[in-house]
């Protein structure tokens, strides 16, 4: 029999997507393929005829590729927006409005060591109301139907949010112009990335995993492979 | 047999519908199409591929690889809600289009 998976890669040419998702279409090309031929040769077909009618049935490659190319552009920044950045962007600003909301009505911080002025500090109504806002974050993600990752994105933003806030900043403030944080240490940015990356980042994961566990299953009925 | 220029609208309407009775691969929703069809609705990977990644951006449809009982890795097709609202209307449409061309061409179907 034929390798189908090489047949396709050598055919496809060079779709405008990245390395994973040619794999992805190839693979899927491919067992397409596969399963015509081995249904051809089962009704009876022989080897050679089979083979033929199977590339018959691919069609046009180039077309396919104008095609595949056309259709993976499609929609991607308005399906983005709806399923990450939307969601992200309110649970960000929700996040943030509930912490300013409890300052100004001067809920105060648990400080882990009130004698380093760059210590760990916890706002612990705030941390037990992230879950509430991850929960948010990810329902509206997945109402748009997300994928895993991206309701895991829209959940978790703050933190994430965060995080890339702080591994620009402190590598720039330590390599570049010292002057951003001269008295700039280690465990200043481990207080920080607990208070404001890790501790959050779970509350808000826990949140999305809880919208998670009401994702429908899949079901595949038989016969479908 | 069915030109292609006709089939290629119709598409979109047939992977819906065969879809609606659970979730499927590429090959088997191509194989359910040409059956229920009585063999006038083939689609070629060039047809039918592009026009699956087209529906599953727009959110009608989303493809999850998974594990079939013969242990080889599959991409099966589901439809979701966005999906399953697009089918009344484009059924209704596609309704009007045949009495349209009843009235026009005298058009009749079985």
């Amino acid at each position: 029999m034929r390798d189908w998976q090489r047949y396709v890669r050598e055919n496809l040419g060079s779709l405008r997507v990245n390395s994973a998702e040619f794999e992805e279409v190839a693979q899927e090309l491919a067992a397409h393929l596969e399963e015509t031929y081995e249904r051809l040769r089962l009704s009876g077909l022989p080897e050679g005829q089979a083979d033929l009618q199977t590339r018959a049935q691919a069609g046009n490659w180039k077309e396919l590729n104008t095609q595949l190319n056309s259709a993976r552009q499609e929609g991607t920044m308005n399906g983005r927006v709806k399923r990450i950045w939307i969601p992200s962007l309110l649970t960000l600003l929700t996040c943030w409005t509930i912490l300013a909301l409890l300052i100004w009505a001067g809920a105060q911080p648990l400080i882990w060591n009130r004698a380093e002025p760059r210590s760990a500090i916890l706002y612990l109504p705030w941390l037990l109301l992230l879950p509430l806002i991850g929960a948010m974050g990810g329902y509206l993600s997945r109402r748009e139907d997300g994928a895993g990752y991206q309701v895991y994105v829209a959940g978790t933003f703050p933190a994430l949010a965060i995080a890339a806030i702080l591994a620009v900043t402190f590598p720039f403030a330590f390599f570049v112009d010292p002057r951003i944080a001269p008295d700039f240490k280690l465990d200043s940015l481990l207080a920080m990335v607990l208070s404001w990356v890790i501790l959050p980042g779970i509350a808000l994961c826990a949140g999305v995993a809880f919208v998670n566990r009401y994702k429908p299953a899949l079901p595949v009925k038989a016969g479908t492979t | 047999m069915i030109r292609t220029e006709l089939k290629r609208g119709t598409a979109e309407l047939a992977v819906l519908s065969v879809l609606e009775d659970g979730p499927l691969h590429g090959y088997e929703i191509g194989r359910r199409i040409e059956e229920q069809s009585g063999g006038a609705l083939r689609y070629s990977l060039a047809a039918l591929y592009p026009l699956l990644y087209r529906m599953e951006r727009r959110g009608w449809l989303r493809g999850e690889w998974q594990i079939g009982a013969n242990g080889k890795r599959r991409r099966c097709y589901r439809l979701l809600s966005r999906g399953q609202k697009m089918l009344k209307p484009m059924r209704a449409e596609w309704a009007d289009l045949f009495r349209a061309l009843r009235r026009v061409a005298k058009v009749t179907h079985a």
